[in-house]
């Protein structure tokens, strides 16, 4: 009897723990890949390494960083470049989507010469448009060096000065540098996009668009109205997958223009790697992460919560 | 039962925090000293086999492209790895892990503060001294180099490359490595200029005759090291220092401030071609050729500029180091001190290359014996020099040996004794912030903002470096 009863009471607890078994692996891996990094990234913005080992500086490494000349810039670089990568990738994704969902002639060899960009590394895609305009032997350093057509001395895109900032400090227009790794990142997250938002658009009913068509809509309309909408959580995952990609992605930087010309192009991702990895700060690229995590979340909930008005504005 | 297996689970994650908060896996905290070769041949039976003794190249000795940037270093390994393996048959087996030059210094100090695989022997010198020693990666070799027959033989300013700030010796210089100027003799009919005042004279009749007097490193690229080459050089010839000696930046100087007014006017008056500007070692192409007349750069750098086209036509086209030999022998390209103002002895940066052993080295004895094979047998000395250190030998012995009397070295040595070489960092400790803050700040004045004031500009430069100290 009391055997049957342990028995009884082993199922249960074996059945009520099961989920937790069977998440063990996941969560084990989880805090050994993400919990652990994150905890000791933590640890270390507050740490200085000095010949004795590390020592606890409090919140030196943050102040530091706010009183580096270059953290502000890089705020400013960031901000444009994310402004010009995101709102670029999402456009000229969106057309090209609405163009691939018409079900014109060979889309599929479209769809697939499309995805070249995708597969390839960022550090790759890097060097190929660093060589295309490399003053001396560039592909395009011919056209884009001819005073004709830029004067009155030519664009040499790498060495090109950043134009006067038209608001105090911050650097707008951007810097042709600048202009050109936006371009180029653009370029390969364009698929990515383009793909999401084309899967998006074949999931709208078609008997949607035709009857709105019926209802006397111009194309404009349909897609103000009818596509737009429909598609916006996808228009959401998009936004959210190129912010934290241009946030965080340094391999384009790194390989196009290094964040130079001068400081041109030194997002705050180049600067982490710069500090971690050149200067060997690790402190204080600890303390820098963080500051770029807290910004990752404020940009991810300022997107959302926009995007929640928008939702409920439609 | 729910409450249980929430009470592991909780358990579990405490665990994981706890040991995540805990320190990193300590590397010896302080440098540790060497041990005692004898003592541990005491204590460890002899190896039935050769020990693997792991070294740390920026050379790969199976890279065998011929193009490669790379390829004096990587042939000196693919030679000279055989025979270190045969003198040393049964005790060492060398094994090399090629890493990029650019990023080794900072695997190795993360290796060593992760407590993960190091090599035994490291190819570095004296840029890297303070970095390693401020993040405990290096072996103090003071006491066991000065016991070598070798050490009375070394100069002693390369010995001072090595040397940290609390006075260990860090590394072994093998390999001093200055800087000069290259010229293409033809376009200087009357002699590389000796002044600033002479030197614009003549960039400027260059410029009538659309070419450019001089091309340096002069972009941010690879956090400023630009400001190790030409930069310090015309900083170092006006007279001027980085530092104060006491590992306090000091940027903003007269000295300074004349020098970076005359690169400024070098670049706003067109002497220099805009590749300088574009990183990525392309400052080059305008020396190749022969576009920019000149160009500030280390001795070591003859091994990467080619193939070259002369003044006169004629063409160096073997694709390596032997170009720019050839063209010195020929009498095209000439070595000159760089300009100075009146009075004063022209400047220039010196490194000191050679070895050194890492913290968590597992086998010492092994690098030991490497550094000593080196440091005692001449032909391997001169070869090292030659090749992977691409300088002049620190060994008195070997700099006098026939291998340094070609034109190219004779040249190279009459240049630097009329020249005072000296490090650019001096007593400062965050040497690659130093670098990239100076950098930044004179692109700025001399290529972004041509209108800003210079001293200014220098003074925000150093402020912000010595309020980390």
């Amino acid at each position: 009897m009391q055997q049957t009863g342990i028995r009884r009471r082993a199922k249960r607890w074996l059945r009520d723990s099961l989920p937790f078994w069977l998440l063990l692996p996941t969560i084990l891996i989880l805090l050994a890949v993400q919990v652990y990094p994150a905890l000791y990234t933590v640890w270390l913005s507050f740490q200085e390494r000095n010949p004795a080992g590390w020592e606890f500086v409090g919140g030196a490494n943050f102040r530091r960083l706010f009183g580096m000349g270059l953290f502000g810039e890089s705020i400013g670089h960031t901000t444009v470049f994310l402004l010009g990568y995101a709102g670029l990738t999402l456009v000229i994704g969106f057309v090209i989507a609405l163009l691939l969902n018409r079900k014109l002639r060979f889309s599929g060899l479209y769809i697939t010469l499309l995805f070249i960009p995708w597969v390839i590394a960022d550090i790759i895609v890097g060097i190929a448009f660093r060589l295309l305009v490399v003053p001396d032997y560039g592909l395009l350093s011919g056209i884009l060096q001819n005073p004709a057509l830029f004067p009155p001395n030519g664009l040499s895109i790498l060495t090109a000065v950043p134009p006067r900032p038209w608001i105090g400090d911050i650097p707008f227009p951007p810097a042709p540098a600048m202009v050109y790794l936006i371009l180029a990142s653009a370029w390969r997250a364009l698929p990515f996009v383009t793909l999401l938002i084309l899967a998006a658009m074949q999931t709208i009913p078609s008997e949607l668009v035709e009857s709105s068509r019926i209802d006397g809509a111009n194309p404009r309309q349909v897609i103000r109205f009818i596509i737009i909408p429909l598609i916006l959580p996808t228009l959401v995952v998009a936004l959210f997958s190129l912010t934290l990609s241009g946030m965080n992605g340094v391999g384009m930087v790194f390989s196009l223009t290094g964040g130079g010309p001068g400081s041109s192009t030194e997002v705050l991702s180049y600067m982490l790697y710069s500090i971690g990895w050149r200067q060997l700060e690790f402190g204080r690229a600890a303390a820098l992460a963080l500051l770029i995590a807290a910004v990752n979340w404020l940009l991810i909930g300022g997107t959302l919560r926009l995007t929640r008005v928008e939702e409920r504005s439609h | 039962m729910k409450r249980l297996s929430t009470l592991l689970f909780v358990g579990l994650l405490f665990a994981l925090i706890v040991s995540a908060c805990a320190a990193p896996a300590a590397p010896a905290s302080q440098p540790a000293a060497p041990a005692e070769p004898a003592a541990a041949e005491a204590t460890s039976p002899a190896p039935a086999e050769a020990q693997e003794f792991v070294t740390w190249y920026q050379y790969d000795e199976n890279n065998e492209d011929p193009a490669s940037d790379e390829r004096v270093g990587n042939e000196y390994l693919r030679d000279t790895i055989p025979v270190f393996n045969e003198a040393f048959a049964g005790k060492w087996h060398w094994v090399n892990q090629p890493k990029a030059w650019d990023k080794m210094a900072a695997e190795l100090v993360a290796a060593v503060q992760a407590g993960a695989d190091v090599p035994d022997l490291f190819e570095g010198g004296s840029g890297q001294v303070s970095l390693f020693y401020k993040n405990g990666v290096m072996q103090d070799l003071t006491e066991w180099a000065s016991a070598q027959p070798w050490y009375a033989d070394m100069d002693p300013n390369a010995l001072l490359g090595c040397t940290g700030p609390d006075g260990g010796l860090y590394c072994i210089p093998v390999a001093q490595r200055p800087h000069l100027v290259y010229v293409w003799k033809d376009r200087f009919p009357n002699g590389f200029p000796k002044t600033p005042e002479e030197f614009l004279v003549e960039a400027e009749r260059l410029k009538g005759e659309g070419l450019y007097a001089v091309t340096f490193f002069g972009s941010t690229a690879f956090d400023g090291e630009g400001l190790t080459r030409a930069v310090w050089t015309t900083i170092a010839s006006f007279g001027g220092n980085l530092d104060d000696g006491q590992g306090n930046m000091t940027l903003n100087t007269p000295e300074n401030v004349a020098a970076v007014e005359f690169l400024r006017t070098l670049v706003q008056s067109g002497y220099v071609p805009e590749i300088a500007f574009a990183g990525g070692f392309q400052e080059e192409n305008a020396f190749k050729d022969a576009s920019a007349a000149a160009f500030p750069t280390g001795l070591f750098g003859y091994r990467y500029v080619n193939p070259l086209t002369a003044p006169n036509g004629t063409e160096y086209s073997k694709g390596n180091q032997e170009d720019m030999l050839d063209a010195i022998e020929a009498g095209d390209v000439m070595l000159s001190p760089f300009v100075a103002p009146e009075g004063m002895t022209p400047g220039c940066g010196v490194e000191v290359s050679g070895f050194a052993i890492p913290v968590g080295a597992k086998n010492p004895e092994g690098a030991k014996a490497y550094i000593d094979w080196i440091m005692t047998d001449a032909a391997q000395n001169s070869d090292w020099v030659l090749r992977p250190g691409g300088g002049f030998p620190t060994l008195k012995t070997t700099q006098a040996s026939a291998d340094f009397q070609t034109p190219f070295y004779q040249e190279a040595a009459e240049v630097l004794s009329q020249s005072a070489c000296r490090s650019w960092y001096g007593s400062m400790d965050r040497k690659a912030e130093a670098q990239k803050l100076a950098m930044g700040a004179i692109y700025k004045v001399i290529k972004e903002d041509p209108t800003a004031d210079i001293a200014t500009e220098l003074q925000a430069a150093q402020d912000e470096y010595n309020a980390g100290n």
